[in-house]
């Protein structure tokens, strides 16, 4: 026996220099959309804003340390101006991001846990299990999912864990038609069949061989759901029916702003524009990476 | 194709019926019951009577039956807010304000969507394709409530150019307009832009390029009228989901539309008229989603023959 690794230094092994994992390539092409690029840096700080807001500033969000100067206007002080209770600006901001992304990442966690299952059996059973998801899924089509999001705030009368649910519920529909469009392109594969005819279940199909192909859907869906979930939030808490007072939201100050704005600009310039700008980062970063890691979805 | 017809429709009563008995669930899962607030309680038996005169101590089943048959006939119920109308006549002279302001937000929200979008698909990659697709990301990820703000603090608090708020002469209706315009602006940004580089990638374009045809006849005889079926379809079912888009702005602009009575109604506990609405937007919805899928089969008969839509 001859080793054929040694037949020749000239043939180059296949695959050994010029590797790419398929996290490598997706990395590349990320990294090649300044777009989302930027996105994620903005958000990665925001994100750190809001994990570290003690250190980012002194005082608590809801102490009223500055009454004697309510409504002030941003200065190096206080780079936000002073709010109309004297509490400082910029730290309600600072903690309003605490909220706005903890309400989403929460929600963005409980569609996946519904969305995830439901949409992976779905599309491998197909059959009766598959219509009737599909025709749940449709029922969520037709009712606009912010007015039914306002009528359960109303029946539930808000709080940050009832905004989560209802985010959830309107959040696992996307994630449930990615997993399920992904799972029914996989489940014809050869390596799917070899699993049946070694009479593997279902569930192990499903668990070991499907859900793990079906990781790029399910980071989109994940990331895109986040943002979504924010708007929902802001939404309800604008109409005073989201997250209560005294808790800092961005919906919330934009619609206290409202009143101010005529004199006091800071008070609905700052909400305002930290709403927009996280919203707008996050669903870049969902659309970049959507585009690296499936670039078949682009432009969906 | 009438079999098609039959079986979509068949299919969206069965939705909005689901539709309509959770709706009515949740209305009935509200805790209390409506002579149960008074400072002095009514003796039992006169508040049974009262429940018996009103339906509202027969079986669950029985009282959906009742409220729809109502509302087969256009009867609401009366609204908590105004007792002196009909949950009917407030939605009578509600929806024109409501109407006005969306019809012209889309009649002048999707033309300039559509040229934004076709321009960014025939200059690919050029500044205006980014600024298409820019315009569209903003207007379909910014909430309506923070532009309608935006809005009043330029052009109203730092320009003077136009009222904040109001509703009577038509100078007042320019930021609202504004504000509505924003997402079938960027809805159809989007759409176009996708739906005419799909048809540019067609083989029949390259054919008709390699006939030698002119650019110009490509555009507007084939690729505008190929890419013009989904842009068609969606029309409706955004249309009525401006409704949900109304309500913030309604609310912000002082509008006494459709959006701001569901703002209030909500606020008040109005119910009969929270269900109303909701109840009519659903069949709104289920009404232009079949339209649309009709549209949709006739304009493109490779899905009739399939004989699946969507």
């Amino acid at each position: 026996m001859t080793d054929l690794s040694a037949a020749g230094p000239a043939l180059p092994r296949p695959g050994s220099a010029k590797r790419r994992s398929p996290l490598y390539l997706a990395w590349r092409r990320f990294a090649a959309n300044k777009a989302a690029l930027g996105a994620g840096i903005i958000l990665l700080v925001i994100i750190l804003m809001a994990i570290f807001a003690p250190l980012v500033s002194k005082t608590g969000p809801n102490e009223q340390a500055f009454l004697t100067k309510a409504l002030a206007f941003p200065s190096s002080e206080h780079w936000f101006g002073i709010d109309d209770l004297g509490r400082d600006f910029f730290t309600r901001i600072v903690y309003g991001a605490r909220v706005s992304l903890g309400i989403g990442l929460s929600a963005a966690v409980f569609s996946l846990l519904l969305g995830l299952p439901l949409g992976a059996l779905a599309g491998y059973l197909g059959g009766r299990f598959d219509w009737v998801i599909m025709r749940i899924i449709e029922l969520f089509s037709v009712v606009p999912p912010l007015l039914a999001a306002l009528l359960l705030a109303t029946l539930t009368r808000g709080g940050v864990w009832a905004i989560v649910l209802i985010a959830g519920l309107f959040g696992w529909v996307n994630v449930c038609l990615l997993v399920r469009a992904q799972v029914k392109s996989f489940r014809e594969k050869e390596f799917i069949m070899a699993a049946q005819a070694l009479g593997a279940s279902p569930w192990h199909i499903v668990w070991r061989h499907l859900i793990p192909n079906s990781v790029s859907p399910v980071i989109v869906g994940f990331v895109l759901a986040i943002p979504l979930a924010m708007m929902l939030e802001a939404s309800l808490s604008f109409l005073g029916i989201g997250v209560q007072p005294p808790t800092p939201s961005w919906g919330q100050m934009i619609n206290v702003g409202m009143n101010f704005m005529y004199f006091y600009w800071h008070m609905a310039v700052f909400p305002v524009l930290a709403l927009a700008v996280t919203i707008l980062a996050a669903s870049l970063l969902g659309d970049g990476l959507r585009d690296a890691l499936d670039p078949t979805l682009k432009g969906r | 194709m009438l079999q098609f017809i039959i079986r979509r429709t068949l299919s969206m009563l069965a939705t909005f019926f689901v539709v309509s008995v959770i709706i009515f669930l949740m209305m009935h899962a509200i805790p209390g019951g409506p002579f149960d607030g008074y400072e002095m309680p009514l003796p039992d038996n006169i508040k049974a009577k009262l429940m018996a005169q009103l339906g509202l101590d027969k079986p669950l089943w029985e009282q959906y039956v009742r409220y729809m048959w109502g509302v087969f006939h256009l009867d609401f119920g009366v609204p908590y807010q105004s007792p002196g109308e009909t949950v009917m006549g407030l939605i009578a002279h509600a929806w024109v304000p409501s109407l006005v302001l969306g019809g012209l937000g889309v009649l002048i929200g999707a033309p300039i969507g559509i040229l934004l979008g076709m321009a960014a698909a025939l200059n690919r990659n050029s500044w205006i394709d980014y600024l298409a697709s820019g315009i569209a990301t903003l207007g379909l990820t910014i909430p309506v409530f923070v532009i309608s703000t935006l809005l009043i603090l330029v052009f109203a608090v730092w320009l003077h150019w136009t009222p904040a708020s109001g509703w009577g002469e038509p100078r007042r209706w320019i930021l609202p307009i504004m504000a509505y315009a924003a997402v079938p602006l960027a809805t159809y940004a989007r759409y176009a832009r996708s739906a005419m580089l799909d048809t540019l990638n067609k083989p029949f374009v390259t054919v008709l390029r390699a006939k030698g045809l002119s650019e110009r006849r490509i555009i507007f005889q084939h690729v505008l009228r190929n890419s013009a079926i989904p842009m068609i379809t969606i029309f409706l079912p955004m249309f009525v989901g401006i409704a949900t888009g109304s309500i913030f702005v309604e609310a912000i602009f002082r509008v006494p539309g459709l959006g701001a009575y569901f703002v209030s109604s909500i606020q008040k506990r109005d119910y009969p008229l929270e269900m109303a609405l909701m109840l009519m937007i659903s069949a709104l919805f289920c009404i232009s989603y079949l339209i649309s899928d009709i549209l949709y089969a006739l304009l493109n008969p490779r899905i009739r023959l399939g004989g699946k839509a969507r």
